[in-house]
């Protein structure tokens, strides 16, 4: 059996006596991994992590980390001593401390375990928060507060780090760059990291490993790639917002055949017989545009994206499909004018359900 | 349900605050009645008749005096008007018994006033001519001067609190300033000034020193004379079941305003500091006229009525201890705050670690002790005593408690501790309500536990909610007349008892030396204070 | 810390209230400087140390029941015998006062082996001589206040006020019940104004003219000539003169100030001697001159400002029981308040 450092088994989340999500199972490997949790808010993606760091307790399954029971039906470590820390979405920082005394509470705590692999000058470099060192927290704006208490948890040093959307209300254009330094410091610490977070690209840049949660249910726990271009349910499709759903026939090994579009070709990634009628997931960057092609659709509305335009179309059955075209592309389609697809339609991983 | 140390105090606690509260309660369905019927229904008539006047003429005054005065200084600018923004929180400082003696020491036949006109204008028979304020008159303005100061500073919180906004909306509106004040300022006050309200409402129902000195028969010092005089527990039950009725109504209110008052102070987005109007000319003069007037009859003439004494009869600042009556005073004042403020914190922990239903109804009933009259309350903890003595510690074959408890220092505190415990409980709950959960989650995880936590986090934050409630409570015992009267030990005496008794004799010039003294030490902790009791800021 | 300290304090109190000294305690219901001077003096001539605690005389009564046997009063002082008879009527004293001391120096209508009278006033009735002519007064009894001749013309304390039911429990006493009921509905057609305020203020209304003729005790008056009380005060009681009713007969009613031996008392014999001590010539001329009541034993005058301005000459009731006035206190209430006397 390989142990894993982390799992979670069969594990119904619970705030009081009302259950958030059912049954979950995931594991994380290796100690330093990083994996996300995506799902719409108020889902329950806060309860797992709550519950992870012993602030809510648990009626079923087991949480184990490093081969240690946390909680299950009879155990249930106080939160001080499970050394996982969780860093808040809302302020949780000291408010009549500085930012500086909050944060190097953080540090108190394994002082004598581990040989100090971060100071307290890097995680403030790291973060950019040097300026608001001796501010208390009233003082400062949202974002510079969950970057202070992002540091005050990485400062800690936990067996296991719980990130509850740690990024949200950090500026747009720091966001990235933070993204980028976080991730780099998590790699060198070797801190086994859940982030919890609805934006999916934080998600997968982040994470090793992606979790989808919805309707009360982990519904994938997989590569980004994978969640990404292989949901598996109709949910996580819808919530990725990745695509439409358009009905197909499968009409051999390789191909299917769409009322609007006609023949698509490429690779399945589950067998269907041939005949089958199924739902064919239809994403922006499945199909090309081609002016000189002869299958034209209606442009109904057309969305800049700065890298990309996304042409919104309209199929002959009243079906709207979603196609990206570079930004550099010179002519533009104007609302109600025609616009070509290019033929034959290949898609590499075809997904239906 | 894990129970653990903070759960079994915060329960002990509760439940000592409770059991002598249940006492009164219980003692009140005894029958030994052996007095005339006749009288009772006579009696019980004219109590309830004299407690409802009493209520309904000082809330009409302190919502008057109250509400106007804080109107004034939140909303306008006239000469001292930043001076009078705390001075009119002095009134704290005069209990309604010294204020009772003051208004008889100078409207009184031969009394100050026509010593003044008689030096103004010569010989002359002015008696006749000066008003005289006794009775139940007297009393409702004793109780009203002192006491109008708790609507002034909720109402005036709450005006703070009021942004620009809807004061611009209502002159949108086209609405004059009389009417902008009785349709938007008042209204959106309005939990506000019903939580002060209920405050004087209970004090009132439960006020005994000015009552007892105009001899004015209420529900209260009813109960305590057929109880005490008359051993007529029958008949003070009677009483008490109007009582409490008036009391179970008012803390419904009060709760249910205080649940209403919160709105005020989570709408900080949005908030636009008001801009006060200057005012100018004969408005000014009017506006300074009035809070002048408050300041004047509800502290400078105490105030000064009682110095005039001290000087006219020197003879008695020579006779008192003073610095004995100070050092017990302030022994009692120590004692107690600390015992308030160290189980106030305690209780106010376990609560907020364990969520727990039973424990926060213990804690709910706990807090009903500042509701129930201390002359009763100390009553109620002799019976309780004495009851608990004979059927249980004799029983068991220990020594007798009894001089433990009774008339000693530790009985005193401990009966002070139940009246205000709810001060302390309650002051200390708000200062908790400001640290988000979070916090204490965020410190676990920091690996701090329960103890480090509320060792290192809570009570650094709580700093100043803990000072308030201290000076709160401090004032309370300041005051404090009926629970010291019958509990203190031999040859103790506070300020508070030594006026009283001195006055209980008719010699109010006695009374005017301990009286002034307790004065200056109560307006000393108001101004040292004051800028705990007025937050100016959205803190 | 802090704890630890507020825990031996705690203990140091318990056992300091606990120790066993040469000491006597006192409930005292009489709360004058002239009582506290006597028994400083007391603790100098003996060691005995007199331990005070202060207050009303209901709620010490209340205290002492409560603390039955193991209550630590020894001695119970009030200004009223009424209640120094109900407390022994509720079993809460006991017997002792028994000395030779004090058999001879209080004459037996003023004591029982329980409780001792040590100091009296009088209860009598104040008039404006402006307005009042010594034709009207002559004879005056308190049954006399009934007369409608005083219509609108008298003023006198609260029915609740303790001195007032006495007098009527001792008229009760002597006139009957129902005769004292009528009695008091005249009183109440008979007052200038709703009764208010305390004996001192009965006197003054009348030095301020608004009433002719006041009830109050003798103490007050003599307290308002010694200048005590201000110029002002003083010149008002100039206004006024006393005359004591019901001389014809069984004399002016006395109010007698008591000293009660509580039962269980933990120094009894301590008691016993300061209630002596109290009984002495030197202490009793210390009442009279200071409080202005009138000596309970023989051999001491009052003082000069009652006797020059009030007369010394008077026959005093000591006819009428003073267990009669606790014992019809409960009868005098509600006559009283059947009357509408506020």
């Amino acid at each position: 059996m390989t142990k894993n450092f982390f799992e979670v088994n069969n594990v119904d989340f619970n705030v009081g006596n009302k259950t958030k999500v059912k049954n979950v199972s995931f594991a994380i490997e290796n100690q330093g991994d990083v994996i996300c949790l995506l799902g719409p808010s108020g889902i329950g993606k806060t309860t797992i992590l709550r519950t992870i760091a012993g602030l809510e307790k648990l009626k079923k399954g087991s949480i184990i980390l490093n081969g240690k029971t946390l909680s299950s039906e009879n155990i249930n470590l106080e939160p001080e001593e499970r050394n996982v820390s969780l860093a808040f979405q809302d302020n949780s920082l000291f408010p009549h401390y500085t930012i500086e005394k909050n944060i190097s509470l953080g540090s108190e705590r394994n002082k004598e375990k581990k040989e100090k692999k971060i100071s307290l000058k890097e995680i403030v470099d790291l973060l950019d928060i040097f300026q608001i060192l001796n501010k208390y927290p009233h003082e400062i704006s949202a974002g510079e507060a969950q970057r202070a208490s992002l540091a005050r948890s990485l400062i800690m040093q936990p067996d296991l780090l719980l990130l509850d959307e740690p990024l949200s209300n950090v500026d747009q254009s720091f966001k990235e760059e933070i993204q980028v330094r976080l991730k780099k410091i998590l790699n060198k610490l070797k801190i086994t990291t859940i982030i919890v977070t609805h934006d999916s690209y934080e998600a997968f840049y982040l994470g090793s490993k992606c979790g989808i949660i919805l309707n009360q249910e982990l519904k994938q726990f997989d590569d980004p790639y994978k969640v990404y271009h292989l949901p598996n349910s109709i949910e996580v499709v819808n919530f990725l917002n990745r695509g439409i759903l358009v009905p197909a026939k499968v009409t051999g090994k390789n191909t299917l055949e769409n009322w609007d579009l006609g023949t698509i070709e490429g690779n399945f990634i589950k067998e269907y017989p041939e005949g089958a009628n199924v739902q064919l997931l239809l994403q922006p960057e499945d199909l090309e545009h081609d002016d000189t092609s002869n299958l034209k659709l209606e442009v109904v509305d057309r969305k800049f994206r700065g890298t990309n335009f996304i042409y919104t179309l309209r199929a002959p059955s009243n079906t709207l499909i979603p196609v990206f075209v570079h930004s550099h592309h010179i002519h533009q389609h104007e609302v109600d004018e025609k616009f070509g697809i290019k033929r034959p339609i290949h898609i590499d991983h075809i997904v239906c359900f | 349900m894990r129970i653990n140390f903070w759960y079994i105090s915060s329960f002990v606690i509760s439940l000592f605050v409770i059991i002598p509260i249940l006492t009164v309660f219980s003692s009140f369905f005894e029958n030994t009645s052996n007095y005339y019927q006749v009288l009772k229904d006579t009696f019980l008539l004219e109590y309830i008749f004299n407690s409802l006047i009493l209520l309904v003429s000082v809330l009409i005054l302190t919502f008057i005096i109250g509400t106007g005065s804080a109107y004034l200084v939140s909303f306008f600018n006239f000469p001292f008007s930043n001076f009078f923004k705390w001075a009119l929180i002095l009134s704290f400082a005069v209990p309604p018994y010294i204020y009772a003696y003051s208004l008889t020491a100078f409207f009184e036949n031969y009394g100050t006033a026509y010593t003044i006109l008689k030096n103004l204008f010569g010989e002359g028979n002015y008696n006749q001519s000066i008003p005289k304020f006794d009775g139940l008159l007297g009393v409702v303005l004793s109780i009203s001067f002192s006491l109008y100061a708790y609507v002034y500073i909720l109402a005036r919180a709450s005006f703070l609190y009021q942004s620009q906004n809807i004061i611009d909306l209502g002159k949108n509106l086209g609405f004059t300033k009389f009417k902008a004040f009785y349709s938007i300022i008042l209204p959106a006050a309005r939990p506000a000034i019903v939580a002060g309200l209920s405050l004087v409402a209970m004090e009132t129902l439960a006020e005994f020193g000015a009552v007892d000195f105009f001899s004015i028969n209420t529900l209260t010092t009813g109960i305590y004379n057929s109880w005490i005089a008359f051993d007529d527990l029958a008949f003070a039950n009677q009483l008490s079941f109007f009582l409490l009725l008036f009391i179970f109504a008012l803390f419904i209110l009060e709760n249910l305003s205080r649940k209403n008052a919160k709105y005020h102070f989570n709408t900080k987005a949005g908030f636009k500091q008001k801009q006060k109007i200057q005012l100018s000319g004969k408005k000014a003069f009017l506006a300074f006229s009035f809070c002048f007037l408050v300041f004047f009859l509800s502290f400078l003439f105490p105030l000064s009525q009682m110095m005039y004494w001290t000087i006219k009869f020197p003879e008695n600042l020579f006779d008192l201890r003073i610095l004995d009556l100070l050092m017990n005073t302030l022994y009692l004042v120590i004692l107690s705050s600390l015992l308030l403020i160290i189980f106030g914190l305690v209780s106010n922990y376990g609560n907020r670690v364990n969520k727990n239903k039973t424990l926060n109804i213990l804690s709910t009933l706990s807090i009903s002790g500042y509701a129930i009259p201390g002359v009763i309350l100390a009553v109620a903890f002799i019976t309780f005593i004495a009851w608990f003595d004979d059927s249980v510690i004799k029983n068991l074959g220990f020594v007798s408690i009894k001089k433990v408890f009774i008339g000693s220092i530790l009985g005193l505190v401990l009966v002070y501790f139940i009246r205000f415990y709810s001060l302390a409980y309650n002051g200390i709950k708000s200062g908790y309500e400001k640290i988000n959960i979070s916090v204490d989650e965020s410190s676990y995880l920091l690996g701090y536990s329960k103890r480090k936590t509320f060792m290192n986090i809570h009570i650094p934050f709580l700093r100043n909610s803990l000072l308030f409630v201290g000076i709160l409570v401090s004032l309370e015992i300041i005051r404090e007349l009926p629970i010291t009267l019958i509990l203190r030990p031999f040859n103790f005496e506070t300020f508070a008892t030594t006026a009283y008794i001195s006055a209980s004799e008719d010699l109010l010039e006695a009374a005017a030396v301990p009286s002034l003294f307790l004065i200056l030490i109560a307006t000393f902790f108001i101004i040292v204070t004051s800028k705990y009791i007025l937050r100016d800021n959205n803190d | 810390m802090r704890k630890i300290s507020i825990i031996t304090l705690v203990f140091s109190v318990i056992a300091s209230s606990l120790a066993i000294a040469n000491e006597v305690n006192v409930f005292n219901a009489r709360h004058y400087k002239a009582d506290s001077e006597l028994y400083s003096k007391f603790t100098n001539m003996t060691g005995i140390k007199v331990n005070l605690i202060n207050g009303k005389s209901g709620a010490l009564e209340k205290r002492i029941i409560s603390e039955g046997a193991d209550s630590s009063a020894d001695l119970y002082i009030t200004a009223d015998a009424g209640r120094c008879g109900a407390m022994d009527a509720k079993g809460a004293l006991q017997g002792g006062l028994t000395s030779a001391a004090i058999k001879d120096a209080v004459p037996k209508s003023f004591r029982t082996n329980k409780w001792v009278g040590i100091a009296k006033r009088a209860r009598i009735i104040y008039y404006s001589p402006e307005r009042v002519t010594g034709a009207e007064l002559s004879g005056m009894t308190y049954e006399g206040l009934a007369d409608p001749k005083w219509k609108g013309r008298l003023v006198i304390r609260k029915s609740s006020n303790i001195y007032n039911k006495s007098l009527v429990a001792s008229l009760i006493k002597n006139n009957g019940k129902a005769a004292t009921a009528a009695w008091a509905e005249g009183v109440v057609a008979n007052m200038a104004r709703t009764p208010t305020g305390n004996d001192r203020a009965q006197i003054m209304a009348v030095a301020a003219g608004e009433a002719d003729i006041a009830v109050a005790n003798t103490y007050y008056l003599a307290l308002m000539l010694s200048g005590k009380k201000g110029a002002e005060q003083q010149e008002a009681a100039k206004k006024v003169k006393a005359f004591f009713p019901n001389q014809n007969d069984r004399g002016t009613h006395m109010n007698v100030s008591c000293a009660a031996l509580v039962k269980g008392a933990p120094n009894k014999a301590n008691a016993v001697k300061l209630v002596e001590f109290l009984l002495t010539p030197e202490s009793q001329e210390h009442f009279t001159n200071n409080t202005f009541e009138f000596p309970m034993i023989d051999g001491v005058s009052p003082s000069p400002l009652v006797v020059n301005n009030l007369g010394l000459d008077f026959k005093q009731d000591m006819k009428t029981k003073l267990a009669s006035y606790g014992k019809n206190q409960a009868a005098a209430v509600e006559v009283m308040t059947a009357a509408g006397w506020k």
